[in-house]
């Protein structure tokens, strides 16, 4: 319990630095939301310069900084200048659908990464181990951005899938089943294609842990003894390649953020990724700041959902 | 719950067509409804019913009229309100909406517009003289800081309106105005028993947003908000009290339903169109013409170029007065770009032609002055149209003193070697190119160029607040086919007088005759008249190369072959300006 | 089956021999990488024939040039050691091209642009850019990582927790803002090859959290051999035991790291030209080169475009099989 007190208060500490950087760094590039207006012929610097002061941007960063502050702590996000609503309400279900597409893809990679490491590992050396390794490092050369397209160009030229977007253009007048399974169509793709970017170091991990399990004398004196392969492997030694593995699973969290990153954007999907290209090139602040805290949320999420599995998993742990 | 939901869809089908007859056979429109006064438009019908599907490339930030800038929101509430006086954009002229008529005191300074009569907003409350009245004080407020409100600033001092009664309002003005009624368009008119609550109680900047409940919101635009998903879609439905009528007497619009879903780029919107899943397609690039021609038979839909539109792009050098604002090594190089020979060697360098076929596969026209070929009723056909000559640029330099080293490097009459940057904008792909093939031109007189792709804000900032910038590639779209929308482009005192805004007085000759120019094609009413002044302001232009003028872009469209009575046109919004007439078939 | 020691080897020469033929591109490629043929944009790979429309076979190889531009069906051979566009090379001037066909005949092994220009030679120029890119950023991220992650497993503690929350802190920043920024703040002069390396450096600079991790996970546990604790005993500075005992132990994973980071970086640069962050015209990076794809009209009409990412994929597996054969070796060593 202390250790999660701890980890919370770590966290509170690391937010708070995010936020000071992230306003520091905004401050850094020139222009801000209304730079844009300045060039339209039809509005006068007298409007712009308006503008900037009704949204407090005339004020200096330090002003401004401890006002949001004080707004967090009330609940409030901020507003976004470019939407003129709260902050708040508009990351919220971005968020959401984040999750679900991380989430998602989350579980593909690891449904997928699992059985080919065990596998490869279980047949170290073989053609077949190779083969996969061989395919594994070929995914991990080919840009993210490229795999993407792929993909992209995959569902303009086939029909099969949607080419974006999270529903179609019906959704309401659907029903619930309906409703999923058009949500579902239009989540395979980006889904597939995050997992498919994520899964060579996934794949290359379980290998390298659960080939070292394997080394291990307690292996070699169970398969002494006659135990079938298959037991062995699931029930001797995963469990003991579990630690590393937990590990790696809080940080594919941080990589699999950075990724959907791209993957929304260029399919479309609705979630923080095209709201933070999209709020950072119009420089409007508090969506950008806002987006930020919430992939360091998410972050620091994952890493301290590994720590309390491995916490749970491995009573070594504990004791430290 | 399938079932009752496909029986009350019939149900409202069944009644819309019941509605529809019932309006077709109907009588003359006055008798029906003796104090409605509809809109009758020209020689067209069409089927009702079905969604039109339109994919934004970013969602709209707020459907207030009053303050939206960016392009998605403009489109839809162009779909939701309605303004007093219209462009018809296939006309480019002024044609009635909400006043039925008008007419200008002798002075030209004074306008008495009559409004429709019975007229009901999309809620079903009417509409009156007090709404108008509303509407113009919210955008002249200033604590509002509507986008707009300088448009309707005139000679210096905002317009006034007065109500005479319930249907006839006039605006008065400081000077006369050439393009009094064009200023009417695109302000759109706002219930005031909707918000006038929230201007008085000084929340005004935050109604509308996208988050209100859509009963919240009514306009006199031929739909009305339905519902809002954010980051997914906007739905909009037929505004049933919409005042416009078909020829046979139907009330317009003929859609049930336009949805706006929202894209992340031009790449993602061509692709939905591609494949069937929006309907209507703008502003795409030509590369992205070639791609969707090479389909355009087997997939349900054709693609319109309609030639040059009101777009130019354009090459233009830092002249602005930098002794005092402390930029030293750009100031050195003013020596070059003040030189008109200078300008004039760059302008026959560049390869028109060339950026024509590269940038846009051939959909463009080389400019050699600020009116795009597309606007007919005011481009200069005497303009000149110099082919590119590096001998002639070759000859220009010299005789202004330039001279070439041994490595074929230009120097100044000082001996300094001659080079400096462009700037553009790096989300502009067009410009790039367009920067980098200008780079390989000038190279090509000895220049040393390197082009700057900035991030846009920050090359704005360069632009118009540091003045840290040697030379920039930009365009501008007119927002009108009318030169009186490009006042603060051309007068020296302007805030976008790109080259060297917010001269206190004109820095050379020609600028000071420019600003006369343009001072009076505001104040005279007669277009001949007017058009030979800014005959002489293109003419101006093309002499003195403020900027150097290169390429406009056609416009162009595609659409799905299910929509009917579609109709582009050459000025914003391209497509969906005649969205009550649409049908789906 | 090869030794790793043997594959290693066979990795480190080819990896060479690429640094070698990139660091020469001016004499390998036929043209330079900003010449503009206008009138060639996007074309595929010239054909290289040994046979013409009559059936002749001929023992040096030509092309045809394209329709329009010389009399129908006229043969340019290729020639070997050919004088053509002027490069500069370790600062001498040449002429001299490994290969190339006269005028107005044009070779293009990977095709055009869309300004004309040969893509073969943008593809060997803008290896020059990637692989220096990706070598200062590796070696900036690793720097930093061996001295904060030294010092964080070394002294543990408070050090430690620092360190390893501050490389969190690092992880989750805007660091797209700073690079934005930097961008924004340079002057107009600097070339934009610099203005490219700078930004990566900034990326590298950004970069140490990760190895910096995995270098602190080494030291933590070297610090604990029994050799370790004995020189302490014997007296030895902090300094001394650091340098003498605990980092040589982490450099096979230092050398393993930067096998894995430089293609890494070459492939970050890819989401800077997404950004429009990339290296800036006329120059060429890999980078660049695979971001064109991201335009729609490029991914769909010309295959020949993808050539590029496809020749970086046979590259990055013999990174990816250095950086394997030197982590089964450090296992292999007795320590």
């Amino acid at each position: 319990m202390r250790y999660l007190a701890r980890r919370l208060a770590h966290a509170a500490l690391l937010l708070i630095g995010v936020s000071i950087f992230s306003f520091a760094l905004l401050q850094l590039a020139p222009g801000d939301y209304f730079s844009q207006l300045a060039l339209n012929p039809q509005i006068s610097a007298h409007t712009v310069a308006g503008l900037r002061a009704e949204y407090g941007l005339d004020q200096p960063l330090v002003v401004r900084y401890a006002a949001w502050l004080r707004a967090i702590l009330e609940g409030d996000f901020g507003v976004s200048l470019a939407y003129n609503s709260a902050v708040g309400p508009l990351l919220a279900l971005r968020a959401r659908n984040t999750i679900l597409l991380t989430g998602t893809a989350m579980l593909l990679s690891w449904l997928l990464a699992l059985p080919l490491g065990i596998w490869s590992a279980a047949r170290r050396g073989t053609w077949g181990d190779r083969l996969g390794g061989f395919f594994i490092s070929t995914l991990l050369t080919i840009p993210d951005l490229v795999l993407f397209l792929l993909l992209l160009l995959l569902a303009v030229r086939s029909g099969w899938f949607p080419t974006g977007s999270m529903v179609s253009g019906n959704f309401d007048e659907l029903t619930t089943w309906n409703k999923v399974r058009d949500v579902l169509a239009h989540l395979i793709l980006p889904a597939f294609g995050l997992a498919l970017a994520a899964l060579p170091p996934l794949v290359r991990h379980v290998r390298s842990a659960m080939m070292e399990a394997l080394d291990a004398p307690f292996i070699r004196a169970a398969r002494a003894h006659g135990i079938r392969e298959r037991r062995v492997l699931l029930r001797y030694a995963l469990p003991v390649a579990a630690n590393p593995l937990i590990s790696l699973f809080g940080f594919s969290i941080a990589g699999m953020l950075s990724a959907s990153l791209l993957v929304e954007v260029i399919l479309s999907w609705p979630g923080i990724g095209p709201l933070l290209v999209e709020s950072i090139l119009a420089k409007d602040v508090y969506v950008v700041i806002g987006t930020v805290m919430l992939s360091a949320v998410f972050l620091i999420t994952g890493n301290l959902i590994a720590d309390l599995m491995l916490f749970a998993s491995d009573p070594r742990v504990r004791i430290e | 719950m399938r079932r009752s939901q496909l029986s009350a869809r019939v149900l409202v089908l069944f009644a819309a067509l019941a509605f529809a007859r019932l309006e077709a056979v109907a009588i003359p429109v006055s008798a029906a409804q003796a104090t409605e006064e509809k809109m009758v438009t020209a020689d067209f019908t069409g089927r009702a019913g079905g969604t039109l599907r339109v994919a934004l490339r970013s969602e709209p930030k707020t459907l207030n009229p009053v303050l939206a800038v960016d392009e998605p929101s403009r489109e839809v509430i162009r779909c939701l309100t309605a303004d007093l006086i219209h462009i018809n954009r296939g006309s480019l002229k002024t044609e009635p909406a909400l006043a039925k008529s008008w007419t200008a005191s002798r002075d030209g300074k004074q306008y008495t517009l009559q409004l429709r009569r019975g007229l009901k907003f999309s809620d079903g409350q009417p509409f009156t003289a007090d709404d108008v009245v509303f509407s113009f004080q919210v955008y002249l407020d200033e604590k509002i800081d509507s986008p707009q409100r300088d448009l309707l600033v005139v000679g210096g001092k905002p317009i006034t309106v007065q109500k005479i009664d319930d249907y006839s309002v006039r605006f008065e003005m400081a000077q006369p105005y050439a393009a009094a009624e064009r200023l009417f368009d695109g302000i759109a008119i706002l219930p005031r028993h909707l918000l006038e609550a929230s201007y008085r109680g000084g929340s005004f900047s935050k109604s509308w947003n996208l988050s209100m409940d859509p009963q919240q919101f009514a306009g006199l635009g031929a739909f009305r908000l339905k519902e809002h998903v954010p980051g997914q879609r906007v739905v909009l439905e037929r505004n049933p009290f919409y005042w416009k009528a078909d020829r046979a007497g139907n009330r317009l619009p003929y859609l049930n339903e336009v949805t706006f879903t929202f894209v992340a780029s031009e790449d993602a919107q061509v692709i939905r169109f591609q494949s069937g899943e929006a309907d209507v397609l703008t502003r795409f690039s030509s590369e992205n013409f070639a791609v969707l021609q090479k389909e355009q038979g087997t997939r349900g839909y054709h693609l319109d170029d309609l030639g040059p539109g009101l777009e130019y792009n354009f090459l233009f050098f830092n002249l602005n007065d930098l002794g005092s604002k402390g930029v030293p090594e750009i100031a050195k190089k003013q020596s070059w770009f003040q030189d008109v020979r200078f300008r004039q060697a760059a302008s026959a360098a560049i390869d028109r032609d060339g950026i024509v076929r590269l940038v846009y596969s051939g959909r463009a026209t080389p400019i050699w002055t600020q009116v795009a070929p597309g606007n007919k009723l005011w481009i200069d056909p005497s303009i000149a149209h110099p082919a590119r000559s590096l001998d002639r640029a070759h000859e220009l330099l010299k005789s202004a003193g330039f001279s070439w080293d041994s490595e074929g490097t230009l120097v100044d009459p000082k001996g300094v070697t001659v080079e400096f940057s462009i700037l553009t904008s790096s989300s502009n792909t067009q410009r790039m190119k367009i920067a980098t093939i200008i780079q390989d031109d000038l190279s090509q007189l000895g220049m040393k160029v390197q082009v700057v792709p900035l991030e846009f804000r920050a090359m704005v900032d360069r632009l118009q607040s540091t003045y840290n910038y040697e030379a920039a590639v930009m365009g501008l779209v007119s927002g009108d086919a009318d030169p009186t929308s490009e006042m603060n482009v051309w007068l020296s005192s302007g805030e976008t007088h790109l080259w060297h805004p917010n001269q206190e007085k004109p820095a050379t000759p020609w600028e000071a005759e420019m600003d006369r120019l343009m001072q009076l094609q505001l104040v005279t009413l007669d277009y001949e008249k007017r058009k030979k002044l800014y005959d002489r302001v293109q003419e101006i232009v093309a002499e003195n190369l403020p900027v150097i003028c290169i390429v406009s872009p056609n416009i162009l469209v595609g659409a799905g072959n299910r929509v009917g009575n579609f109709h582009p046109a050459i000025l914003v919004p391209y497509a969906l300006w005649n969205i009550e007439q649409l049908t789906i078939q | 089956m090869l030794s790793h020691r043997r594959k290693l080897e066979c990795a480190a020469c080819l990896l060479a021999a690429v640094y070698v033929v990139v660091l020469t591109a001016g004499f390998f490629a036929p043209y330079s990488f900003a010449t503009q043929n206008r009138e060639a944009a996007f074309e595929p790979p010239t054909a290289i024939h040994f046979r013409d429309a009559q059936g002749n076979l001929y023992a040096h190889p030509f092309v045809y040039a394209a329709d329009g531009r010389s009399e129908a069906n006229a043969r340019y051979p290729i020639h070997f050691f050919v004088r053509g566009a002027e490069y500069r090379l370790a600062g001498f001037r040449s002429q001299l091209h490994l290969f190339g066909v006269e005028a107005p005949g044009e070779v293009h092994l990977m095709g055009t642009d869309g300004y004309g220009r040969d893509q073969f030679s943008r593809f060997l120029y803008g290896g020059q850019i990637s692989l220096l890119a990706g070598l200062l950023a590796t070696l900036l991220s690793l720097s930093i990582a061996v001295v904060l992650g030294g010092f964080a497993g070394f002294y543990g503690g408070g050090i430690d927790e620092l360190l390893m929350r501050g490389g969190e802190l690092f992880l989750a920043l805007p660091w797209l803002y700073l690079l934005f920024a930097v961008r924004a703040a340079l002057p107009l002069h600097i070339s934009q090859a610099q203005v490219f390396l700078l930004l990566v450096s900034v990326m590298g600079l950004i970069g140490w959290a990760r190895p910096a991790r995995l270098i602190r996970g080494v030291v933590l546990s070297a610090k604990q051999r029994n050799f370790v604790i004995a020189a302490r005993g014997f007296g030895a500075s902090d300094f001394y035991l650091l340098r003498r005992h605990v980092l040589p132990q982490a450099y096979g994973v230092i050398l393993t790291q930067m096998t894995l980071l430089i293609p890494q970086y070459v492939l970050a640069e890819v989401t800077l030209s997404f950004l429009g962050l990339g290296v800036g015209e006329p120059m060429a990076s890999w980078g660049t080169l695979l971001a064109s794809l991201q335009q729609y009209y490029v991914l769909s009409s010309y295959w020949w475009m993808f050539l590029p990412a496809l020749l970086l994929i046979p590259l990055f597996l013999v990174f990816y099989a250095a950086a394997d054969a030197l982590q089964e070796i450090q296992k292999s060593v007795p320590l």
